[in-house]
This record gives structure tokens, sequence and C-alpha cells, in this order.
């Protein structure tokens, strides 16, 4: 549904960070996005939802398509009315708006609005917790709950495809375990596709179909989830597991970079 | 105590234009952060058209009354498209100096247009006085003053209630953010220039319905200025009391201690309360608190 044809990404006209990303998601898929800081994952989802012009980033080659149409050129506003939304990292929000300001702003883009009301109930199904804080001022939420409220609110969108950057940052691991949980739920009765950038690979390998590995603004790595859990480089420099089951050197991991980079 | 009751009733009545005023500016501030100083001219301009309608075509109320919304209108929409919006995603700073040169410009047409003469605009309006135990009040200026009252109800309302509100509302915090949910942050700049420009006609036809349209009459921008920034600049309540309370305190400071100082009292009362406000209270009376955690 989502392909990303070698794109190329400049910021400022100079900065190039994305150096011929292709990567694609399936209906109904979950994909995971892997990669270590500075990588240029956000970057590659803010391409995707259009964000990337308020930053003054531009794809500068390659193409986007979404459903079959070019969406490199399109708006954010016009992407989110496609389908596609972005729950950007830092769980941004409105927090002079209440936590049900907030989930309402969310369906900006839709005017059904019987059917916006019956959402607004899902999200609460789906996050008691915000229900309960229905009328607080957001600004006061904790971390956990923000991440509730900026997926609750992506969701009222009522996106085909959500893009999740780093739901897991600063969560404790309950809470990241109960996030995931119901990102498969949203997954699975929504009907909506996702795709997830994540420092916790155990997790997103977990409950995607495939991941993708990225460093230095290109892909380096994909597969099935499945597969890329049994692979040794992950295991190693992603789940910090070695063969006998302790953490390498820094020395090995330059080396791993450098053979890295030979492949690609 | 009914000379100072008079006198406090005719300052409520000045003091909602004040708060009109302010309302216009606030309005943009609260969707958009832009504080301008442009919209004196838009006050002044509302006023000339709604004159040109009335004393000079001659047409009925209603008839002028449309028109000089409509123009007025299309001048904040003009002043928002040409020059506001090419500068959006830069600092706040230069859209604010960009509004203070459109006033500049706006008051040399304003100038041109009236050669030093006053308009005075025809009676539109009931007239009489409505007289309670002694006091005496112009019924044009009770009209003027809760149409003024219902038209913050009715904004206020629209912030609170409408879908288009609750996107000025998120418009207003986080550009990037609102774009990200769908919001078209451009066209929420132009509706609210629209509705502003709007609120800034009524205020200026209703302070020409007090007092002859001069060339002063862009000046009621800044007392609008101060208000705002008073009352909090992001708060319509706040526009509205700290409005009125400056129309009370001008009114009856300058009856009480004009004799004394020999006049000129009207003139500074408005920065001394702007002074005294934003030494107690730097967010302004009823400004939003800025949430901070840590
Ligand atoms: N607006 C911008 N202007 C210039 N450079 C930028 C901009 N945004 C990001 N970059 C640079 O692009 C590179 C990739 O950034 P990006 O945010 O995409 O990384 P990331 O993979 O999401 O990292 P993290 O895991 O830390 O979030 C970084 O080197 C960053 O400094
Ligand atoms: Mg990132």
């Amino acid at each position: 549904m989502l392909t990303l044809n070698n794109i190329e990404v400049i910021y400022s006209d100079v900065i190039l960070v994305l150096k011929g990303v292709s990567l694609s998601v399936e209906e109904g898929n979950i994909v995971a996005l892997l990669g270590a800081n500075g990588a240029g994952k956000s970057t590659a989802l803010k391409a995707m939802s259009g964000l990337l012009k308020t930053e003054l980033g531009e794809v500068t080659d390659g193409s986007i398509e979404f459903e079959g149409t070019k969406i490199d050129r399109k708006s954010p506003e016009e992407i989110v009315k496609m389908g596609i939304v972005q729950v950007m990292e830092g769980r941004p929000l409105f927090e002079q708006l209440t936590v049900e300001e907030n989930i309402k702003v969310g369906a900006y883009s839709r005017n059904d609005t019987d059917t916006i009301k019956r959402d607004m109930e899902d999200v609460y199904q789906y996050f008691p917790i915000l229900a309960r804080m229905r009328h607080r001022v957001s600004g006061y939420l904790s971390g956990g709950e923000r991440q509730m409220l900026v997926m609750g609110r992506g969701l009222m969108a009522r996106p085909k495809l959500m893009l999740l950057d780093e739901p897991s940052l600063g969560l404790s691991p309950a809470l990241v375990k109960e996030i995931f949980r119901i990102i498969e739920l949203i997954n699975k009765e929504q009907n909506t596709s996702i795709l997830v950038v994540e420092q916790n690979a155990f997790v997103a390998l977990s409950i995607s179909d495939h991941a993708y590995v990225m460093e230095n603004g290109r892909i380096v790595l994909d597969g099935p989830s499945s597969k890329l859990k049994e692979n040794e480089d992950i295991k190693e420099f992603y789940l910090g597991l070695s063969q006998v089951g302790k953490r390498k050197s820094y020395k090995d991991v330059k080396h791993y970079k450098r053979r890295k980079r030979w492949l690609s | 105590m009914t000379g100072f009751l008079q006198q406090a009733i005719t300052g409520l009545m000045i003091g909602s234009l004040y708060a009109l005023v302010a309302a216009s500016i606030v309005l943009v501030y609260k969707a958009t952060h832009v504080v301008s100083l442009a919209h004196g001219q838009l006050v002044a301009f509302g006023a000339l058209f709604f004159w040109l309608f009335l004393g000079g075509l001659g047409l009925p109320f209603w008839m002028g009354l449309i028109p000089a919304f409509f123009l007025t209108a299309l001048i904040g929409l003009l002043i928002e498209r040409l020059t506001l919006r090419p500068l959006i995603g830069q600092p706040l700073i230069a859209a604010f100096l960009m509004t203070f040169a459109i006033f500049i410009a706006l008051e040399g047409v304003f100038v041109l247009y009236l050669k030093g003469q006053t308009r005075a605009l025809p009676t539109f309006l009931p007239e009489g006085n409505l007289d309670i135990s002694g006091l005496s009040i112009p019924i044009n200026q009770l009209i003027s003053f809760f149409v003024a009252i219902l038209l913050f109800a009715a904004v206020s309302l629209i912030f609170k209630y409408t879908k288009l509100g609750l996107g000025m509302r998120a418009t207003a915090e986080d550009h990037r953010l609102a774009q990200s949910t769908g919001i078209t942050v451009r066209n929420i700049f132009s509706y609210i220039w629209i509705l502003s420009a709007v609120v800034a006609a009524i205020a200026g036809i209703a302070t020409a319905n007090v007092m002859d349209i001069y060339y002063m009459l862009p000046y009621i921008g800044i007392n609008g200025l101060i208000v705002a920034i008073c009352g909090g600049l992001d708060s319509l309540l706040g526009a509205l009391v700290v409005g009125l309370l400056l129309g009370v305190v001008e009114n009856v400071g300058a009856a009480y201690l004009d004799p004394i100082v020999g006049g000129g009292v009207k003139d500074v009362v408005g920065y001394v309360v702007l002074l005294l406000v934003l030494l107690i209270k730097p967010y302004g009376l009823f400004g939003l608190v800025r949430i901070e955690r840590i």
C-alpha cells in the first residue's frame, strides 16, 4: 500500500540525510523500522507524512507512493485525508487543550459527526485512562498517558496507515508491553496498517510482520521479523546478545559497521 | 454619588468600545500568536466604509453594514495573504513589525482621504435617553454596549465549542502539530483575519456612533492593544473586563482629577494601568499560565 522508491532527502538544501531508501508496507501489516540514533528513521516517516516541508526538508530523488498515488509533493493535511497519520516523536500534545479536545482535533480532517462519536468511544475503550481524564488539561499528563493520548488522537483520523515514532521511549517495561499489545489490537480490529520506528528492537520484532534496519541514511538489512530476530547481527547489536550471551565491545561494533558499509 | 455613577456608566459605554477593539486583536493572537498593530486601521476603515455607504451614498442601515463588513474583511484577508502568510515559520517579531508597517501605510491612505476634515455618521440608532433615578444613558450607546456584550459571548462560544474554534486553538499552540492532525493552517489564518476584521469594523462603527470620524481614530488601536495586553492577550474575557475597567477609570479619573491637574488625565490613565498590571501580573490579568513540566 505504501512504497518508498529509492528516496533521497535533503534538509536546508545541503544536509543529505536519506541516501536512497526503499521500503514498503503491505496492507494490514505491522512493519518495524529499526536503527541507531540519527540513522534517519524519523526523517523517513516525515517524508511519508509530508511534515518534512515544515522543517525545510525535501525529497530530492526517488518517489513515495500510497495506494498508487504519488504523495511526495502533497501537504501534510492532504496526506492525512488520504489515510496516513504520523504520531510524532516526543509525544507532542496541544497542552492547553483538554484530553478530550486533543482527541477531537485528531478527527479534524473528517466530517462524519456520528461515526466520529463512535470512534471516540473506541479510543476510550483502548485507553480507559483517557476516558477518566477526559476533561483534564493535557499538559500535565505523564509520559505513558501522553503516549496513549497521541495514539488515540492519531486513531481519530481513521488512518489506513499509522506511522508511530518511538512509542516506547522512556516508558516502564510493563507499560511498553501494554502499548504494544494495544498497537497489535488496533492493527487487528481497525485493520490499520502500522509502521513503527523503535529502539526497543525486541518488542518491535515480536509484534511486526516485517522489519527494516537503517543505518546512516540507508536500509542495510530487511526481512520477516521472525527471521531478523534470529539474525546474529541483530541479536548482537539491537538485542544486546552475543553468541555467548555477553555484550560485545565497542571495537567489534566498529568492525560491524565497517562490514555493513561494505555490504550496502 | 449620582455624579460618580453617571461618570462610571458613561465610562462603561466607552469601555465597551475599547473591549471590542481589544477583542479583534486578541482573536488574531489566539489563533496565530501574532500581535497586531494594524487593527487600529481596520477599526478606522470599518467606520469609514460604513460612513461611505450611509452618509455618502445614503443607503439604509443594513445595506451599509454588510458591504462595510465585507470590505473591512477584505482588507484583513489581504493583510494576511500578502504580508503575513509569507512570514509563517519566521520569528513572530517579523510579523509584529510587518503589522506596524501596515498601520503606517494604511494611515497614509486614511489621512489622505480625510484631508484633515471630519465625517459624522448620520443617526442610525434610536435617539433619546434612558432615565433611571437621576442617571441618564443615551439609548444608542446602550444598544451598542449590549451588541458588544453579545458579540463577546458569540465569539467566545465559537472558540470554545465549534470545530473551527478548536482548530484555531490548536493552531495557536503548534502550527506543525496542527498540520500533522490534518488542520489546514493557512485556512485558519484566513478565517481568523476575516473574523477579526469584522469585529474591528463593528468596533469602528460603534465608535463612530459616539464621535466623528477624524484623523486620530486609528489610534484607538493603541487603547485596544493596552487592553488586550492587560487582559492577557489570549483572553476574550480579559479583553472585556479590562476594556470596561479602563473606560470607567479613564472617565471617572478625568472627572475628578482633571480639575486638579488641569486636564489630560484620560490620555495617561491607560498607560498607568498597563504599567501597574504588568508589574503585578506579567501574563496579564486573565492570561494563560504557561504549562511547564519538569
Ligand atoms: N530539520 C533538520 N535540519 C537539518 N538536519 C536534520 C533535521 N532533522 C534531522 N536532521 C539530521 O538528520 C539526521 C537524521 O535525523 P532523524 O531524526 O531522522 O534520526 P532518527 O533515526 O530518527 O534518530 P533518533 O533515533 O535519535 O530519533 C540527523 O543527523 C539529524 O541531525
Ligand atoms: Mg527519530
